[in-house]
């Protein structure tokens, strides 16, 4: 389907159907088509449940789908930033960061050094040598933030990463998350149940319909102007989602 | 290194963790009931004066103990021996059983519910099989080895499949090949519930060395309690029941020690709201 706006496209979904556990299988994506620029934030808005996590596994490559195809124009592997902050709890947060690196084949030292960079990044310097535990939810997802960020992919997959936190550090946290993406610019999909949020990151909005997941609708928010929230509330509505 | 631009203001650091001391109100606490319990015990028996081969004072006791200390350190030696064996083997065979359980289907499926079926054997009822098959030391340590293992199997079952799937989604995405996923994200994982169950098979093999020795065996403080009962030695037997109660609080403290020193991320200082 063609976007009709002049950027490249980084991410593009096909028809992409999947089912998921057997006796029976459970349909879990019926047909999805996704476009996301490269370089924008797409965001994805829908129920609870309705395969919003499995569409960002396919695209992730993590699960392969019975048919349709999925195409990155990334030179690397998308990186999965998911909702709780999944920092592994035995390893600092320096170390948690340096993970990304040393799966990349950096030596550790190397990737210790790049991680204490990331992590000053995102305005946690001086925390490096803290264990996950002993940081509030924010700073978790600020070091998951950072780990993102040394993957260097350039196709981020966000799903519902500010879900669990409270309101004033979510809106931190969409802050941080736009001043980074200043620096380098990576195509983001984010996956959202909340209408502001979509509205306030995203360049486009999907709508998802209950599951099976198929995309209902699509916006582009600077098109919608400030009635963008009313249009996706109002598109939400009629996939027969109760908003 | 290279400067990068910061996005964010660093926040404020955080306050050094404090340094963990001694609570000596707390130590009082956890040593205050066991005083108690000897001291009554010792004024009652001044008071009723009641027939040392029946129920000897804490002090007759301690008294006995020290006097016969050679013969007590020569069973203590032999039952420590069996005990350390018997524990040792058990970790092992126990966490090589709870990983093949936790990563094969099949294996789960063969050895889990017959593990489980197995703990309805009274063990103890083996022991003078296991002694008609091996030599002593041999049946010893087998039957602490199987009294030990079955906390470090389920232990080690539960927490290799506790794994959060949110963080093998996120290393996943990251690059980790399945080796690395097992190596760094389940295994640590489920130390801290393996470390449960080796702390209780700590104790148990213990249980296992002494209820060995004493259904079958004339060495180690087992066989000693059942010897010395036998020939009205009742201090003797004390002694070598308190001895054992040490050995199974040096076990149990081991264990602790190495927890604590495997799993930095879980002391308390570390945590917040910790004092």
């Amino acid at each position: 389907m063609p976007h009709g706006y002049d950027t490249e496209i980084a991410i593009r979904v096909d028809d992409v159907h999947l089912a998921l556990g057997d006796d029976p299988p459970l349909a879990v994506l019926a047909g999805v088509d996704l476009e996301a620029c490269a370089g924008e934030v797409t965001a994805i808005i829908g129920p609870s449940g309705c395969g919003k996590s499995t569409l960002l596994d396919v695209i992730a490559g993590l699960v392969v789908p019975d048919s349709g195809s999925v195409v990155t124009a990334s030179s690397g592997r998308p990186v999965l930033m998911p909702q709780r902050d999944a920092l592994m709890p035995w390893r600092t947060l320096r170390d948690n960061v340096a993970a990304a690196a040393e799966l990349r084949g950096t030596p550790r030292g190397d990737a210790q050094a790049l991680a204490d960079r990331e992590v000053a990044r995102v305005g946690l310097a001086g925390f490096g040598d803290h264990y996950p535990h002993a940081l509030s939810g924010g700073m978790r997802q600020r070091g998951a933030l950072a780990r993102t960020l040394l993957a260097e992919s350039d196709i981020w997959l966000l799903d519902e990463p500010f879900g669990a936190l409270d309101a004033l550090t979510r809106s931190e946290m969409h802050r941080v998350l736009m001043a980074v993406r200043e620096q380098v610019a990576p195509t983001i999909v984010l996956v959202t149940h909340e209408i502001a949020e979509a509205v306030a990151i995203a360049d486009s909005v999907l709508v998802a319909s209950p599951g099976p997941m198929r995309i209902v609708s699509r916006m582009r928010v600077a098109d919608a102007g400030p009635d963008a929230a009313h249009e996706v509330l109002a598109s939400l509505r009629a996939a027969g989602v109760a908003a | 290194m290279t400067t990068v631009p910061q996005v964010e203001p660093a926040l404020p650091a955080a306050a050094a963790p404090r340094r963990p001391r001694i609570r000596w109100g707390q130590v009082a606490a956890a040593v205050a009931l066991p005083l108690a319990l000897v001291l009554v015990w010792q004024i009652s028996a001044w008071i009723m004066q009641p027939r040392e081969w029946i129920l000897p004072s804490p002090a007759t006791i301690a008294r006995t103990g020290w006097d016969v200390r050679e013969r007590l350190w020569h069973h203590a030696q032999w039952t420590m021996l069996i005990t350390v064996v018997g524990f040792a083997l058990a970790t092992v065979v126990g966490c090589l059983l709870a990983a093949l359980i936790a990563r094969s289907r099949v294996a789960g499926l063969m050895l889990y519910p017959w593990i489980i079926v197995s703990q309805t054997i009274p063990l103890v009822a083996l022991a003078p099989l296991l002694v008609l098959w091996m030599p002593e030391f041999g049946a010893m340590v087998t039957l602490a080895a199987l009294i030990s293992i079955f906390p470090v199997i389920v232990a080690g079952v539960d927490g290799l499949r506790s794994t959060d799937p949110e963080l093998i989604r996120a290393v996943r995405t990251l690059g980790a090949s399945p080796g690395w996923t097992w190596w760094h994200v389940r295994v640590p994982a489920a130390l801290p519930r393996l470390f449960t169950g080796l702390r209780l098979a700590a104790v148990f093999a213990v249980t296992g060395a002494v209820v060995g020795e004493l259904v079958a065996s004339d060495r180690g403080l087992g066989a000693l309690t059942r010897l010395s009962a036998g020939q009205f030695e009742t201090p003797v037997t004390f002694a070598a029941v308190v001895i054992l109660a040490l050995i199974g609080i040096a076990m149990f403290l081991i264990v602790a020690v190495a927890e604590w020193a495997a799993l930095p991320y879980l002391r308390r200082g570390t945590r917040p709201g910790s004092r």
